[in-house]
């Protein structure tokens, strides 16, 4: 039954095909965007920190504050994007993508080193370390794609599955109690005042905090969703699951003004057969640009086989 | 294939236990492994902060507690400062000594030449339940900066005066 589970998670009996391997590359792209994204935006906020309030990660053991420098933060998002570009055009060494890791979790240590730890960026770095692993550990292109979208689905499952057991230890059955989700609404509607300097409730913020009982199914759907992220494993129950997982991001979004962007756009990519859907394009000839590009020029395509 | 499936399995697994030591170790949260913790403790009181402009406010006002719904002064949005409002709520709640390193920190953050001549109010915002049912949330004045200076709220000795109110 194990073997079976693993089977399916990674995919071993799913034919190879073109649709699969554009669907992997989009993939890439995608976490390289934001592996690049972030080294940025972290490194260029750096500056403004001056003292750590909470170490994380490496900062436990190092201290952190050299990376406060600007010469140092920027000099660490610039290696992080080279060698995530390295590695996404395939100038590479096996370790590439390993390295940008590491030197990304640096930059978030020393960024997020002020009080309160974020959990919107740790997807893309799951997914980086997917790659990276994928990459370091096996030869075969197939093998490397199975390999990473297989260990994606897992810690993606698995993070929903462990935040809702965090608040059945944490505060027992009655997290799901209205009241609590008044209290966030205040608070993160504090958030947005003291960002933006002005704050309105929206529709639904108003009706959960004028109606108690929808304000507790608000939370017990959100809650539920939560202990079901663990059907991400299986491909037949992925599609619904992450449907309902995205609904329940969209709903945090309205009620508590918190935006996981990054995690919403992934959901989108790995949770939907998509490579199925390349692969009918392909069939229809809707993609016949991009094949005929590299029919014509062998090196390309020589290059695009090799991953 | 089944080899695949088995060195794969084995790698994953390995990644796992490797998860399961960092996060227990670092309280549950080692970048990009968590336990995702967030709202996991509900209805606990909170703590943020937030920054009004009170160059224009009568100094007797000046720190004196309000509602959120009746702040004096005018409202500053810390992104056109490029300030995160989280670090920020995080600096003011989790500090316990005002030290002089600490207080300089505020005004650094800000920029002193985007202060100029502005009287910038920092306040500590707090919510909690009631036993009533309802939400309430009040401000209170921690420290006044100005472009060349910062003071601490006199009534205050540090933070955790005002945790206790």
């Amino acid at each position: 039954m194990i073997k079976s589970f693993f089977n399916q998670l990674f995919q071993v009996n799913k034919k190879q095909s073109k649709g699969e391997l554009l669907y992997f590359r989009f993939f890439e792209l995608f976490v390289v965007v934001y592996t690049v994204k972030y080294a940025w935006e972290w490194g260029l906020y750096l500056t403004r920190n001056s003292d750590v309030v909470l170490p994380l990660g490496i900062a436990n053991y190092i201290d952190i504050t050299f990376m406060f420098d600007e010469t140092a933060a920027i000099a660490n998002a610039m290696l992080i994007s080279i060698l995530c570009l390295l590695s996404f055009f395939r100038v590479q060494f096996k370790w590439q993508y390993l390295l940008a890791l590491i030197l990304l979790h640096v930059q978030f240590a020393a960024r997020y080193s002020q009080g309160e730890i974020p959990h919107s960026m740790n997807m893309i770095g799951i997914s980086l370390m997917a790659i990276a692993l994928g990459f370091l550990l096996f030869e075969k292109r197939k093998e490397i794609i199975r390999f990473t979208f297989g260990f994606v689905y897992f810690y993606v499952g698995l993070s929903y599955f462990s935040a809702a057991i965090c608040k059945l230890v944490g505060t027992g059955f009655t997290w799901a109690d209205g009241r609590h989700l008044w209290l966030w609404i205040a608070e993160k509607g504090t958030d947005i005042l003291s960002r933006t300097g002005e704050f309105q409730l929206n529709w639904l913020q108003e009706a959960a905090l004028s109606s108690l009982a929808l304000a507790t199914v608000i939370l017990l759907i959100g809650w539920i969703t939560e202990f079901s992220g663990v059907l991400v494993w299986w491909t037949k129950t992925r599609p619904y699951v992450v449907t309902a997982i995205i609904a329940m991001h969209i709903g945090i979004t309205l009620t508590m003004n918190i935006r996981f962007d990054a995690y919403v756009l992934e959901l989108i990519i790995i949770g939907y057969p998509w490579d199925q859907l390349i692969n009918r394009c392909i069939g229809k000839g809707y993609l016949s640009t991009i094949f005929n590009y590299t029919r014509v020029q062998p090196s390309r395509r020589e290059s695009l086989e090799k991953l | 294939m089944r080899a695949f499936t088995k060195k794969a399995t084995k790698y994953l697994v390995s990644v796992l236990i490797a998860y399961a030591l960092l996060v227990t170790v670092h309280e549950g949260e080692f970048w990009p492994f968590s336990i995702y913790p967030m709202f996991s403790q509900a209805g606990n009181p909170w703590t943020r902060a937030l920054v009004r402009n009170v160059s224009d406010v009568p100094e007797k006002q000046l720190w004196e507690v309000s509602n959120l719904d009746n702040l004096y002064g005018q409202p500053i949005a810390l992104s056109e400062y490029g300030v995160d409002q989280i670090d920020f709520a995080n600096f003011i709640s989790k500090t316990e000594n005002w030290d002089q390193g600490r207080l300089e920190a505020i005004p650094h953050m800000f920029g002193r030449e985007h202060i100029r001549n502005q009287q910038l109010m920092i306040m500590s915002v707090r919510g909690r339940l009631t036993t009533q049912d309802s939400v309430v949330v009040q401000a209170f004045p921690v420290i006044l900066v100005k472009a060349d200076t910062t003071y601490l709220n006199p009534e205050l000795i540090d933070i955790s005066n005002i945790k206790s109110q």
